[in-house]
């Protein structure tokens, strides 16, 4: 790093510290300046709530008393309450189903517009737009009404002779209904899909084509290893996403998680604990048992990317 | 390897070999209109749901959910919207979409300013901690935002702080997305360190830099987000459902939540309506800013 | 070529400030009292469906005229959301000025200081059944005052009932003569008419259910007073009956939200408090409606009681006690306000009101009612425990639960118990 001559000069009457670390302790203290808005974020308002809301874990809090421990009777209470084992397996039936899904639509329809064909920027937004307001309140009304007795979706499986009803009222199907709204918002990591394709040199697919390979051999010796840190990418953020899901849930089910809890996710539940019961402590059991298991999720995307993803410079 | 051969005889080489400039045009035609039907079909179901729904908000109560649920009615109205802009509980419309502005414009306002300077701080002054810092900064992308929620709305109840606007603004000021910050750093890693040499070389300190330097390149990261950050805002329904208690305060997801709770069970129109309304900055936006969008999206998945 | 940091550094602080005061400076002028040129404006919320709410809005407008000093911000919701709103409110931010509550979860906000002592404004109470003013009491403190009465009924429409060739019942059943009656009018109407809902998940229906074989639901200590087999049995009252045409399907209920079957005219048959009469009425279009007192293994015990339909309360926390005061008393004594909301809030408690009300029709079916029902009559049950609220909400869910067939009715009786004793250790 080159050192600055001007700096030394301005201030050589006074006795000066070696520059390196003259400008090393500026550089501290610039840092830190221009870091404080985040720092002070990150203490009160993520590491502070953190420590705060582990400590509540163990804790009857409801608001309006004190505080008293309990220990780990919230954990052990949620392992027997059955509605929260329901959210747990709605939240994993959604998070399961849902993102792979959600995944192979952005990739495969990445792929058909990984082309040079005219109308690129069209259809690129087209499947975007959905992504930008999948999971307002306003598309939760609109689908419930599309979704309902009688409504488009009814009437137009009823066209080919399926007559399921109204999914909005129907347990089994309203978890459908929910996989098939966040699949419809493909557009986001789709966008992502189409950046990486982009970044294949197209010689290896033409390379690939001399030696005859078919569309199936290129994808799976091409594009995947090619495009598998976007893959890693996509797969972590969208699970993660799929977690935290509350809008959708909330207006759909009225704020109540049915019918039947089919619409009972962790984070509406956990809200309806927290917020509407008031039992913090009980709620917060939930928070740090959702970042335990999120962790290991993660822990586990990571160490099997090991095998899967390949980054650019590794020998093929 | 065999190599390509343009249209001639291909006598040499015994085995077959793919041509891909052998391909006729009417060949190209062919496959390229299958694209388009393909795509186009794709487009038209993705849209459907959007579409419904800005024709249900025309179409008289009777039509919707039943009887006429073609895309065209011959009744098509401004009726819905007008039930809509009435509001509701005595609180107008327009009162709810000024809240909704304020909340994005804050929001915006507070993400720029603080995820900038975040930004620089991450990506050009090498200060001790920066690695560490950084890094747990990802790590808040990752974390769930339950564990947080609770002990924050506790510390704003013990405040007095519910029901105002500080809770779900502070943060936007202290860089509380770290996905902006992110953004930012990654766009702020492409800019040349030259730049930075030379002014330093003519006395510039950070500040300077900052501000003269960097800002004015970034013009495309702080577009992307202002606009990701304006949209968030706009659609944001847990935070003001946490803390806003008071109609006259709430933006439009809460207000749409209140017309959804109010509004006669087949009063389907103006209830889409309100929700097409709702939702009209948003696609305005994205008309507008649609590359830019696009391609902020795009950026995050790229390896930095 | 402006200055970037400048310009941003103007909007910045523009519009924080803007959102501060916009956040601060709601609660500005206007004092404890107002004027017909700078009127105070307090808010009022309620449970209802929108026949209830248009005649709200008819009283708040009336009350208005009469008052030009006073502006009314009304709002309201269904009765499960309601509360989800009203804890949310009392946490932070305030509840509304004034509220319409519920019998059920008086004792929670009062206890902990969210409602108004209403002895401490004027209320005009003169006019009111002494017997009926203790329960909107908790320990010497006025917390509520009732607007009406509510007795509990089997409703019916006539004309249904005619259309399928059933006899109209005289209201002296017993359960198994009305389970058949459903039955009956479940079979005849072949898929599109069903019998009624599932009785057995209105938790004041057990109530009354308890009350005819002399139990009582909950002891002097909070405690529950009846045992797991009661439930059982009273949940296998209806278990020949589900998955009949006798009650109508959970999932068909569910789409018709927030009308209820009955006011779809899905079902010929509900049983529900007697007040619901007015919104039924205007939900189903249907030119008459009739009431008949539930059914008893009992005939000389009804089980039946009159329970303050709903009470009006103020936020402790309120900036203009006075014109609360004053809405309040409106409401439950103004004769016009009688003639406004006439039964469908209930029978008017204050005499001054129900005077001043003519009733006819339909209403009037509903005050010969309670009044048919008078010898009957037992005293009303205890205020419910502290968090009785969740438990009535519990009630509902899990039968829900048992008629998707999610759960038995041993496991409904075990998951309902299990929130019962959670909530009453919690509040020990």
């Amino acid at each position: 790093m080159t050192q600055s001559p001007t700096l030394s000069r301005r201030t050589a009457s006074a006795p000066t510290p070696p520059r390196k670390s003259r400008r090393r302790g500026a550089d501290a203290r610039a840092g830190y300046t221009f870091l404080l808005p985040w720092l002070l974020g990150f203490i009160a308002l993520t590491v502070g709530p953190m420590i705060s809301s582990l400590y509540l874990s163990f804790t009857n809090y409801n608001l309006f008393d004190a505080p008293k421990w309990i220990g780990f009777d919230n954990y052990v209470s949620l392992f027997q309450d059955e509605r929260f084992l329901q959210s747990v397996g709605v939240t994993m039936q959604y998070v399961v189903f849902g993102t792979p899904l959600k995944l192979a639509a952005a990739l495969a329809i990445a792929m058909l517009l990984n082309s040079k064909r005219k109308g690129q920027g069209f259809y690129r937004s087209s499947f975007y737009a959905p992504s930008l307001i999948g999971a307002s309140v306003s598309i939760a009304i609109v689908w419930k009404a599309m979704f309902g007795d009688s409504g488009p979706v009814d009437q137009g499986l009823s066209f080919f002779g399926i007559n399921l009803g109204g999914w909005v009222g129907n347990p089994n199907m309203t978890m459908g209904m929910m996989i098939l709204l966040t699949v419809w918002q493909f557009g986001a990591p789709m966008v992502i899909f189409l950046a990486g394709l982009k970044q294949i040199p197209a010689d290896l697919y033409e390379a690939a084509s001399m030696d005859g390979a078919g569309p199936v051999r290129k994808f799976m010796n091409i594009t995947w290893p090619m495009l598998s840190p976007v893959i890693f990418f996509n797969l972590l953020m969208e699970t993660i996403h799929a977690f935290q899901i509350f809008a959708s849930a909330y207006i759909i089910s009225n704020g109540e998680g049915g019918p039947a809890g089919s619409t009972l996710f962790y984070t509406l539940y956990l809200y309806l604990r927290g917020f509407s019961d008031f039992r913090m402590g009980y709620a917060s059991a939930m928070a740090w048992l959702l970042v335990i298991v999120v962790g290991i999720i993660t822990l586990i995307f990571f160490k099997t990317s090991k095998s899967w993803v390949h980054y650019s410079g590794d020998a093929k | 390897m065999a190599t390509p051969t343009q249209n001639q005889p291909t006598t040499t080489t015994p085995a077959p070999v793919y041509n891909p400039k052998s391909e006729s045009t009417t060949v190209k035609r062919i496959k390229s209109t299958i694209f388009h039907i393909v795509a186009l079909g794709l487009v038209a179901m993705v849209l459907y749901p959007a579409l419904w729904m800005i024709s249900a908000a025309f179409k008289p109560n009777s039509e919707i959910g039943g009887a006429n649920n073609a895309l065209w009615s011959n009744n098509f109205s401004f009726d819905n919207f007008a039930t809509a802009m009435e509001g509701i509980g005595g609180v107008s419309t327009l009162t709810f979409f000024t809240n909704s502005l304020i909340l994005a414009v804050g929001a915006v306002v507070g993400t720029v300013l603080s995820a900038s300077i975040s930004a620089y701080a991450f990506a050009r002054i090498n200060f001790p901690g920066r690695g560490l810092f950084f890094g747990m900064m990802i790590a808040t992308l990752l974390l769930p935002f339950h564990v947080v929620i609770i002990p924050q709305y506790i510390v704003f109840q013990q405040l007095g702080l519910v029901d105002t606007y500080v809770p779900l603004l502070i943060g936007k000021f202290l860089a509380a997305d770290a996905f902006f910050v992110f953004l930012m750093v990654q766009f702020m890693r492409g800019l040349p360190a030259e730049l930075d040499e030379a002014a330093r070389i003519d006395g510039a300190g950070h500040v300077r830099i900052f501000g003269s330097i960097m800002l004015p390149l970034m013009k495309p990261a702080l577009i992307s987000t202002s606009i990701f950050s304006f949209i968030w805002s706009w659609n944001d329904f847990l935070g003001p459902l946490l803390y806003l208690n008071t109609p006259d305060k709430y933006p439009l997801p809460l207000a749409l939540r209140l017309f959804v709770d109010q509004t006669q069970s087949s009063d389907y129109g103006a209830m889409i309506a309100m929700s097409v309304l709702a939702l009209l900055p948003v696609l305005v936006f994205f008309l507008v800013f649609q590359r830019y969008i696009v391609e902020g999206v795009s950026t995050q998945g790229l390896k930095g | 070529m402006f200055d970037r940091r400048k310009f941003l550094t103007t909007v910045a602080l523009g519009t924080a400030s803007a959102a501060f005061l916009s956040a601060c400076g709601q609660s500005s002028t206007a004092g404890q009292t107002g004027s017909a040129e700078n009127p105070v404006t307090i808010t009022y919320t309620w449970w209802g469906n929108d026949d209830r709410a248009e005649r709200t809005r008819k009283a708040i407008a009336l009350f208005e005229s009469k008052n030009p000093d006073i502006k009314v911000n009304g709002n309201f919701s269904d009765f499960a959301g309601y509360w989800q709103k009203r804890a949310t409110e009392a946490a932070g931010g305030g509840l509304p000025d004034v509220m319409q509550w519920d019998l059920s979860y008086l004792r929670d906000y009062g206890q902990r200081n969210q409602l108004l002592d209403l002895g401490t404004v004027k209320i005009n109470t003169d006019a009111f059944d002494k017997s009926l003013l203790p329960s909107g009491q908790i320990r010497g403190k006025t917390y509520g005052i009732p607007t009406s009465t509510n007795a509990f009924a089997v409703y019916y429409d006539p004309a249904k009932l005619a259309s399928l060739g059933i006899a109209e019942p005289d209201g002296t059943w017993n359960y198994k003569e009305f389970n058949t009656f459903l039955a009956e009018v479940g079979a005849k109407g072949n898929g599109t008419l069903f019998g009624g809902t599932d009785y057995t998940g209105i938790w004041w229906n057990f109530n009354i259910w308890l009350r005819q074989n002399n139990i009582q639901a909950f002891t002097e200590d909070g405690k529950l007073g009846f045992s797991k087999d009661d439930l059982k049995k009273w949940w296998n009252l209806t278990a020949d009956l589900r998955g009949t045409g006798a009650i109508v399907g959970e999932d068909k209920a569910t789409q018709l939200l927030p009308k209820s079957p009955f006011g779809s005219n899905v079902t010929a048959t509900e049983v529900t408090w007697d007040n619901f009469m007015a919104g039924y009425l205007a939900d189903s279009g249907a030119k008459e409606l009739k009431l008949v007192p539930v059914p008893s293994d009992d005939p000389d015990n009804l089980g039946l009681f009159l329970k303050p339909s709903m009470l009006m309360v103020a936020s402790a926390k309120t900036k203009y006690k006075d014109a609360a005061a004053r809405f309040i008393d409106f409401m439950v004594n103004d004769p016009e306000v009688g003639q406004i909301f006439k039964t469908s809030r209930g029978v008017p408690a204050s005499k001054t009101q129900r005077d001043g009300t003519t009733f006819e029709g339909t209403d009037k079916l509903v005050v010969d009612y309670e009044k048919s029902i008078e010898k009957y009559l037992k005293d009303a049950p205890e205020p419910p425990i502290v968090g009785f609220g969740t438990l009535e909400s519990t009630f509902k869910r899990v039968t829900q639960d048992l008629n998707y067939g999610k759960l038995t009715v041993d496991g409904a009786v075990d998951a309902w118990f299990k929130e019962a004793e959670d909530l009453i250790k919690q509040n020990a």
